[in-house]
């Protein structure tokens, strides 16, 4: 197995290093960070050009792709601004762990996502733990009782959560749960940020401060996990090792818990395998509303400003994670059904 | 399954306490500042929350021009004179403006000498001085530090510092945005070892970090994404602030903003819409507006090599003026909030001198103008045409929601004169990008270009744009001029009026650009645009400036 996990990851180096050039070469073009440097006025042309020359954007899209990739701590570079290179530059390049520092802030990209990734982290895997209870609740239920009053409603329900957009059930909630609550005289919910400032940043302050951004992000996904698990907890409960554990008397929870669920688990990691990495990224939506200091405000707020170098460092982690989750979920494929060998 | 759950809950439980630390990662914070966001603040602290649509980039003066970043200047920094709520400058670390009266300007103009006071201090005891002055001005135009802007610091030749008090600016030439010098300056006693050292401020951690500083408030604590914390500075120089801390979290959502102003999440915020006004108002937030120089207007492009031919006879772009119904929508869709500015310089009633009125809606009067130019629709198409040429031209603007509005009135009305208008949306950093990088209102094709601006250095009137020498191309790649005007009658003035020191000779020489303008046609007037601030009815003693807008923080308080 580690032979193959070897061999995975080898292969996942070009697979890397193309998508690197095909994201630089996109965000060559998706705007220019120094139009907006010049706060609510239009930067002036002397700034454009000094800065211009200063961070190095005047270099063709091949040069600014190696410094990326490479550093340019072996060449000169025009540190001044006066068109003459002058120095070595400071960067060491992404392949020796330098992921550059963002044209906007100037700050190292590593410490920029090393401040978000633990927040982002939190809220993403609350909300993938809380979507993954409920929808399995929900989906064996459903299966168990095919057709019955009960999973009618709850496929009503279902439906009508998986077709709101987030942004939609983020600004519901935070109305209803905070507004209208304090309103009513309800206890009510903050509606934004981590932690309230007259209290501190306390684990309580932060538990109740995800409430809400959870809830939302968790109605969309439950819903869909939970119609996907139903329909294969309905398949494997039809086949007939379900049938013959039954007729050997096993209790009901062994039976739908182990010799069911197990089985109908194959696809379900598939699914959760897929939409693991993609949690490093943050919800942009519902982190922006919610004013969660997230991966996903990180992005947004970066590429709005066309900073290639935040949006790049964000881009290829995520990258990086497909490709590693991509093998956990087949290591834990194996683990799930024998029959599956790594050769 | 009991280990998974176990498992489970412990992880969930050190992820909330890793994140209530700080989630793994240090925020920026001051040493030796009381308490931190992971403390809880005594109960009897009188705390205040201001909501901010954008994070700052950083704090320090030279690495931004951003607004959100200026305007926490008067909490922890100091700027040489300050803005009241007239935006009228008053002297702070000066004892005096300097005038041609008081001899603080020489009688050439080219030296302006500033008196400072003897009892100002950093925040660390240590005394500002006028050496703190010219190494700001120093590390402004460094080109070893990659500073956002070098104006107006760049109008200085020299600094001389006679003595710890004095400081005096020597120009080459007379410059009449001197005002605009000095809007925060940097502790030198910190830096001047930093820049030694390394040769450039650029990673100086002062600039995310600024322990020292010389406002009411000390820099606390910056948490990247999520807050930023201002506690009192108990060595300030003046009189002590009233409030004990000041919290800024970021929502960018302005929806979430106004949601959490309601629920009373915030005491404060800025950059309003007009639409949240009368939810906000019905929940008894306090809304003040404040004129910042800004107005939203239409930049006509005139230019023989690019323009729609039709948009070259001032008759046409009067009739354009004409055609478009700014005062109703400035009532539907502005609330009646804001009018219609006839001038550029509408928030500057001094240089609005005498005021310049905006073209009345008239869309038979239009229709005439047109018909005299000979554009009309000789082939029955619905649009005017002249010479085989058809009348339709490019309106260019970022994305932002209500300038798409006015773009769909625009349209509609200006078809109805006979005029094609398309409609062209960029996101702002696309929208805004230089000639060199195809940025689309250098692109030459947007006829009529749409956005917010002000005065170069408000309240000060100068404006460059128009310059013939800011005319782009290829070998003047970074000219400001995307409408390609060059009249050189206006670049005159334009020149002219950035030399003068007399305020009077000065608004003669605006009030000619200003009737041009008009005259013209080079601008039209769409909005209004002061800052426009929420305000919770328990704090007291709010002012803003629309310059230095927390010009009165200290004496601010909660009820």
């Amino acid at each position: 197995m580690v032979r193959y996990i070897v061999k995975r990851l080898v292969q996942g180096i070009p697979l890397l290093l193309v998508i690197s050039i095909t994201l630089f070469l996109l965000m060559m073009n998706i705007g220019d960070p120094i139009a907006t440097m010049g706060g609510r006025t239009i930067t002036r042309p002397e700034d454009r050009e000094r800065l211009t020359r200063q961070l190095g954007l005047d270099k063709p899209i091949a040069i600014q792709y190696l410094y990326w990739l490479a550093g340019n701590d072996w060449t000169k570079v025009d540190s001044d601004a006066d068109g003459i290179p002058d120095k070595n530059g400071t960067r060491h390049g992404i392949l020796r762990g330098d992921f550059g520092t963002s044209l906007v802030t100037r700050k190292p990209v590593t410490e920029l996502i090393g401040e978000r990734i633990p927040n982002t982290l939190l809220l993403m895997l609350a909300s993938e733990v809380v979507t993954i209870f409920f929808a399995l609740l929900f989906g064996i239920y459903s299966a168990l009782r095919q057709y019955s009053v009960m999973d009618n409603i709850m496929t009503a329900l279902l439906f009508i959560a998986y077709s709101m957009p987030i942004f939609f059930v983020s600004l519901m909630s935070m109305y209803i749960f905070a507004v209208l609550f304090k309103k009513w005289g309800l206890p009510y919910l903050p509606t934004v940020g981590m932690f309230d400032p007259q209290v501190g940043k306390t684990p309580w302050q932060v538990f109740i401060h995800m409430i809400l951004p959870v809830f939302s992000l968790s109605v969309t996904y439950f819903a869909a996990y939970s119609r996907y698990i139903r329909s294969t907890m309905l398949e494997v409960l039809s086949q007939d090792y379900v049938r013959t554990a039954r007729s050997k008397g096993l209790p009901r929870h062994q039976v739908v818990y182990i010799h069911a669920l197990k089985n109908a688990a194959l696809p379900i990691v598939t699914v959760i395998g897929l939409d693991l990495p993609f949690l490093l990224g943050g919800a942009v939506v519902t982190e922006r509303i919610f004013a969660w200091p997230g991966m996903g405000r990180l992005f947004l707020d970066h590429v709005s400003r066309a900073d290639l170098s935040v949006v790049m460092g964000i881009l290829m982690l995520v990258a990086t994670a497909v490709v590693v989750f991509q093998i956990i979920t087949d290591i834990i494929y194996a683990w799930l059904d024998p029959r599956i060998r790594f050769d | 399954m009991k280990r998974l759950k176990s498992v489970l809950f412990l992880t969930v439980a050190a992820m909330l306490v890793l994140s209530a630390c700080g989630g793994g990662s240090a925020a920026t914070s001051a040493p030796d500042q009381p308490g931190s966001a992971t403390e809880a603040p005594a109960a009897e602290k009188k705390v205040v929350t201001f909501s901010w649509t954008q994070e700052f980039t950083s704090l320090s003066p030279l690495y931004s021009s951003g607004w959100f970043t200026g305007v926490t200047q008067q909490f922890w920094n100091c700027w040489a004179w300050n803005y009241d709520e007239n935006n009228e400058p008053y002297p702070y670390l000066v004892t005096e403006m300097p005038s041609f009266e008081n001899g603080g300007i020489s009688e050439d103009g080219l030296t302006i000498t500033l008196h400072l006071r003897d009892d100002i201090k950093w925040s660390d005891n240590e005394p500002i001085t006028s050496e703190d002055f010219r190494f700001s001005w120093a590390m402004n135009i460094d080109p070893k530090n990659i500073v956002n802007s070098t104006y107006p610091e760049d109008l200085v030749t020299s600094v001389d510092t006679p003595d710890a008090q004095t400081v005096v600016l020597n120009f080459d030439a007379p410059s009449a945005a001197w005002q605009n010098l000095f809007t925060g300056i940097v502790p030198a006693h910190i830096l001047q070892p930093v820049y030694d050292a390394e040769g450039t401020l650029d990673n100086a951690e002062w600039n995310n970090n600024p322990a020292v500083g010389c406002g009411p408030y000390n820099f606390a604590e910056w948490e990247s994404g999520s807050f930023a914390r201002f506690v009192r500075n108990d060595n300030y120089f003046d009189a002590p602030a009233k409030i004990d801390e000041i919290f800024i979290r970021f929502v960018p959502d302005d929806t979430a903003q106004t949601t959490a102003l309601v629920a009373g999440d915030a005491d404060l915020g800025a950059f309003i819409p007009y639409s949240e006004v009368p939810k906000l108002q019905e929940a008894g937030v306090i809304i003040l507006t404040q004129p910042s120089g800004y107005n939203e207007g239409i930049f006509l492009q005139v230019s023989e090599d690019f323009s729609h031919p039709a948009m070259l006879d001032v008759n046409v772009r009067k009739a354009v003026a004409m055609s478009i119904d700014f005062d109703s929508f400035n009532q539907d869709v502005n609330l009646g909030l804001v009018k219609t500015p006839g001038s550029f310089w509408d928030a500057l009633p001094y240089y609005n001198n005498p005021p310049v009125e905006p073209y009345a809606f008239d869309p038979e009067g239009a229709k005439a103008l047109l018909d005299a130019a000979g554009w009309v629709d000789s082939n029955g198409d619905g649009s005017r045409d002249k010479d085989g040429v058809e009348f339709v031209i490019q309106h260019g603007a970022t994305t932002r929601e209500v300038r798409q509005e006015l773009q769909a009135v625009a349209q509609q009305q200006l078809g109805e004169v006979g005029i094609k208008l398309e409609i062209l949306n960029f996101d702002a950093d696309l929208f805004f990008g230089g000639y060199a990088d195809g940025g689309p209102t250098y692109s030459g094709e947007l006829d009529l270009q749409e956005w917010s601006d002000a005065p170069s250095g408000f309240p000060d009137p100068d404006i460059y744009y128009w310059l013939c020498s800011e005319v782009p191309s290829d070998e003047n790649p970074s000219g400001a001029n995307s409408f390609y005007i060059c009249d050189e009658e206006l670049d005159a003035l334009i020149q002219e009026q950035a030399a003068q020191l007399d305020p009077v000779e000065r608004q003669k020489t605006v009030s000619k650009i200003n009737q041009i303008f008009h005259d013209k046609v080079y601008w039209i007037g769409v909005w209004q645009d002061p800052d426009v601030w929420a305000v919770n009815s328990r704090l007291t003693g709010v002012k803003f400036s629309g310059v230095s807008p927390f010009f009165n923080i200290a004496e601010w308080d909660i009820k």
